[in-house]
């Protein structure tokens, strides 16, 4: 058995684009676990959306070895995502680490997701080697970017590891930090097996592949296992490693990570986060599990013109069975007809999963704009949760609306203070403190109302910031507001997926905002289509589309017959796909509008 | 049969940038094997006993741009036919530009009862902006030789709609056109139809379209004013003084059997529309072999072939005849669209009484949407 004492368990964690791929391709490389001439660019990132948008999305894993001061250690890299929305999945991650490594960019410096990694990797107690990658580029300045991080986390700038994943410099430096400063796992190879899953992936062939790290005990092939939390046992059919290639071995032990394949049919029958035993003897107790992912963010998805109910139905269950972190339930709307409603973790993981519909199943999404979800106190006392606007209870009963509220880190240089406070202020931010990370650069904390980042924030805040600004958040709780339902009548007739729940005091400026764009988004009728929003009762918006002037082919000779009848067609063709509210052809796009926030 | 005849002249000194119709700007070797392929053509439409030719129209492109030899040939046929089938109209389409006393005199000579100048605009920025060969007083001059060869008929076209015209200068075409003496005005919204040059202008932001409700007020500025001069409007786009009504295109509009002759011209005779071939070397040679010189063809069904119908006759001022509605297609118009008939008149864009369902002047305006209403999917044919 390989000995325990030499086993490194680490992960990278970055801010998106400090260079984590990168890393993790060069350690592969190093080690000679990956030729260098079959390096593709960014070996770890396994998905085509991954490598096009640039960001890591599935955490991925690999083994590898390494001599040092002669005797070979066995390092357990996991790769983490680093996007703001996935910070259930970097916890996953890190759970089966001993230590972390903190990459920051030379020249960009700390970073808002480089703050919010350090604590977790400080909350869930593991070694932290500071990290500053990049430094071959001109404007590097590794010595300053050691000191903010020393600033804001309080790591001692002298235990950075100055490297360029590019060229290679500083890589034997950093071997040596991991297997000097990250603790070799501890566990009782002979105690009763407890290993924790802590990802999951589909295989067609084989079923679910598990992807574990053992703490106490050791897992064999063949070994009769027990989902802890799920209840259910499994025969034990292959045990490997990742190499990164896939490679088999008989046994994995307390320390070591790997993957199991035993008969597991789909991702519902495993949580992410349970432990495995053995069926006989069986653990005392589960090791502590994951929080469940929390989805923050909603919409519908509504079958497009080419694509009927059931295939879309066909499409989310195949790719939650890829990601089990967002959900998905029947849904109907008066206006859209049949679709589903959609929870996800932010509003990126919205878009990929909307994008992997798309593209895994081939069909077509519309989509609904992002909420957020509420809770309502009723004057019964009772409390529910609504995450579409529609769902609000009648306003006779609701004693009370709660809004999830966050608390937002934003690293912003420091002469955009004011243009950031300005921002905060339209979106309901409520100033908590300013941290000087370097005199040039500055940490504000603010917590917001999470309906209020949820479009078009993160522009502004590049915008405002010359594009340095960056940010992280994580959810506080939620918090009585001043909120009210917002209500839009085309032609008279309430639309419930135009419906938005909005701060009594923007209720005005986001009716008018809806309204205008609703104008231009739906075209003209044969005859004025008013445009209403309204609060209860009371129409605090109106426009007026006014009815179509003309419309009418010039030209219709013996020529000309069969193709103006096929454009006539065509025409008649198109408004069917649209969805009709009464008399009135709303487009897809006109949903959208919903989100416009009225900013000046 | 009674029917139509169409002879397409796909030749034009230059092309328009407005302009979706067939047609090039020929080298000298073209235009004698096309007549002779015209003249091919229209020998066997003659030689078909079962057709019986009762108006014909020559358009293009530009006929009257034929070399004079050419032109001569092509009308001595048509001319022969006219004499045969007591033709009651015979149009040809002339340019201002193109048109010459020795041309308006082969025409004369052969039967032509009806010459239709594409005079477009009076404005000459308007006329350059369509790409057009003439200048505003040749549109005069070849007014003047239609008069003095004496036609019974004269047709201006003129458009609407042109990038930069206003009020203004609309009416200041509308009443020099008058002025030249027509009995016939056809007033046409400039369209910018996909694979036009004038479309790849607009689309890449060269030229800016009218607005909507410009467009609009200038359609309605033109229908009055030509109402105030004796002009009656029959179509959506055509206005007649009394006994001038263009009785070829009628034809069209109530969806009656047509026979089209030359590249790219369309029949309709029994039910199916047949277009020869867009490509006059193709053509000229599918004539030569004896081949024909079809090269789509479409039958509707015959609920299909009604919503057409309907379509088409909804462009007429008059409608829908209920009887003549029926005799063309075998259904009672209120029968098939009584739902949408009630619809579209409880919102003033169309009008019934016993006979006649037709468009209001509001319902004019956004014809198209109406007419789309009574299309008829195929699918729902039985059979």
């Amino acid at each position: 058995m390989f000995d325990r004492t030499l086993i490194r368990n680490f992960s990278i964690i970055a801010h998106i684009d400090h260079g984590k791929s990168t890393l993790a391709d060069r350690i592969l490389v190093a080690t000679n676990a990956v030729a260098q001439r079959d390096m593709r660019a960014q070996f770890l990132d396994d998905m085509d959306l991954e490598r096009e948008m640039g960001i890591t999305i599935k955490a991925n894993r690999a083994t590898v070895f390494r001599e040092f001061e002669g005797r070979e250690y066995m390092l357990n890299l996991i790769d983490t995502p680093g996007h703001v929305d996935f910070h259930y999945e970097v916890s996953r991650a890190m759970a089966a680490c001993e230590g972390v490594l903190l990459l920051v960019d030379a020249s960009q410096g700390v970073q808002a997701q480089t703050v919010a990694n350090a604590y977790l990797a400080i909350e869930a107690g593991l070694e932290i080697i500071p990290v500053i990658n990049k430094i071959d580029l001109p404007t590097a300045r590794p010595e300053d970017v050691a000191l903010e991080l020393e600033h804001v986390v309080g790591i001692p700038a002298d235990q950075a590891v100055f490297t360029s994943a590019k060229t290679g410099v500083g890589l034997p430096e950093l071997f040596k930090a991991i297997i000097e400063r990250v603790p070799p796992p501890s566990g009782d190879v002979d105690a009763p097996l407890q290993a924790l899953v802590y990802d999951a992936k589909p295989d067609v062939h084989r079923g679910v592949i598990c992807h574990v790290r053992v703490r106490e005990g050791r897992l064999n092939r063949g070994d009769r296992i027990l989902l802890m939390a799920a209840r259910r046992t499994y025969q034990v059919g292959e045990i490997g490693k990742f190499c990164p290639r896939p490679r088999m071995v008989d046994e994995i032990a307390a320390g070591e990570v790997g993957y199991i394949v035993a008969g597991i049919k789909t991702l519902h029958d495993v949580n992410i986060g349970d432990t495995i035993t053995l069926d006989e003897p069986r653990a005392d107790q589960a090791l502590p599990g994951y929080k469940p992912p929390q989805r923050m963010v909603f919409c519908d998805f509504y079958p497009g013109p080419m694509t009927e109910a059931p295939e879309l139905r066909s499409a989310l269950e195949k790719l939650w069975l890829n990601d089990s972190s967002f959900s998905f339930d029947p849904v109907h709307s008066d206006a859209l007809s049949f679709g589903f409603r959609c929870g996800f973790l932010g509003l990126l993981h919205m878009k990929i999963i909307q994008e992997r519909l798309e593209r895994e199943s081939d069909i077509d999404v519309v989509q609904t704009a992002p909420t957020v979800n509420y809770e309502i106190l009723l004057k019964s006392g009772q409390v529910v949760t609504i995450d579409s606007p529609s769902d609000l209870p009648d306003g006779s009963t609701v004693e009370e609306i709660r809004e999830p509220v966050i608390a937002a880190s934003l690293i912003v240089p420091a002469d955009c203070i004011g243009a950031i406070m300005k921002i905060a202020d339209d979106r309901r931010g409520q100033y908590q403190r300013t941290e000087y990370l370097s005199p040039e650069r500055v940490m504000l904390t603010y917590r917001f109302p999470l309906a209020e980042t949820i479009f078009d924030f993160y522009d502004r805040l590049k915008a405002a910031t010359r594009g340095y600004g960056t940010m992280d958040y994580e959810f506080v709780g939620y918090e009585a507001g001043r909120l009210v339902k917002l209500d839009i009548l085309v032609n008279g007739t309430p639309v419930d997926a135009l419906s938005i729940i909005v701060h009594r005091d923007k209720a005005e400026r986001r009716g008018r905002a809806l309204i205008r764009r609703l104008r231009t988004e739906i075209e003209r009728h044969l005859f004025d289509v008013p445009l209403q929003a309204a609060i209860g009762n009371r129409v605090i918006a109106r426009e007026t589309i006014k009815a179509l002037r003309k419309n009418v082919t010039a030209k219709c000779y013996g020529g000309d017959v069969t193709r103006k009848r096929k454009l006539l067609e065509k025409q008649k063709e198109g408004k069917r796909r649209m969805k009709m509210v009464g008399q009135v052809t709303i487009p897809q796009e006109a949903f959208m509008a919903v989100l416009d926030p009225g900013d000046d | 049969m009674r029917a139509g005849l169409y002879v397409h002249v796909p030749f034009c000194p230059r092309k328009c940038g407005y302009c979706d119709f067939y047609s090039l700007v020929p080298d000298s070797s073209m235009t004698g094997p096309l007549v002779d392929a015209l003249v091919a053509e229209l020998n066997q439409v003659a030689d078909a006993a079962a057709i019986h030719v009762e108006t014909i129209f020559v358009g293009g492109g530009t006929p009257t741009s034929l070399p004079c030899e050419d032109l001569m040939r092509l009308m001595r046929t048509l001319g022969d036919i006219a004499g045969r089938d007591r033709v009651v109209e015979f149009t040809v389409e002339a340019n201002p530009g193109t048109l010459d006393i020795q041309r308006a005199e082969i025409l004369r000579s052969h039967g032509v009862t009806r010459v239709s100048i594409g005079a477009q605009s009076f404005d000459a920025d308007e006329l350059e902006r369509l790409d057009r060969i003439h200048r505003p007083d040749q549109i005069a001059l070849s007014a003047e030789i239609v008069r003095q060869t004496g036609f019974e008929h004269f047709s201006l076209d003129l458009i609407f709609g042109i990038p930069g015209q206003t009020p203004v200068s609309w009416q200041r075409s509308l009443e020099s056109a008058i002025g030249l003496g027509p009995d016939h005005l056809a007033c046409y919204g400039l369209t910018y139809e996909p694979g036009t040059p004038l479309y790849e202008r607009l689309r890449r932001g060269e030229v800016t379209a009218a607005d909507e409700d410009l467009e609009a007020s200038l359609y309605e500025q033109g229908i009055a004013y030509l109402a105030r001069v004796g002009f009656e409007q029959y179509e959506i786009s055509n206005f007649a003084r009394p006994g001038a009504r263009c009785l070829h295109n009628l034809l069209y509009w109530q969806n009656q059997p047509t026979v089209g002759v030359g590249p790219s011209a369309v029949s309709y005779v029994a039910g199916t529309r047949r277009r020869n071939v867009p490509d006059w070397a193709e053509y000229v040679r599918r004539v030569r072999a004896e081949l024909s010189p079809v090269s789509e063809s479409e039958t509707l069904g015959e609920r299909a072939r009604a919503g057409e119908t309907a379509m088409l006759m909804l462009r007429l001022v008059e409608g829908i005849d209920r009887g003549r509605f029926r005799t063309a297609t075998g259904f009672d118009p209120h029968e098939l669209f009584g739902g949408v008939i009630e619809q579209h008149v409880a919102t003033g864009l169309l009008e019934k009484d016993g006979e006649r369902i037709a468009l209001t002047t509001r319902g004019r305006l956004v014809a198209d949407r109406v007419m789309a209403d009574f299309l008829l999917p195929e699918s729902k044919e039985g059979g």
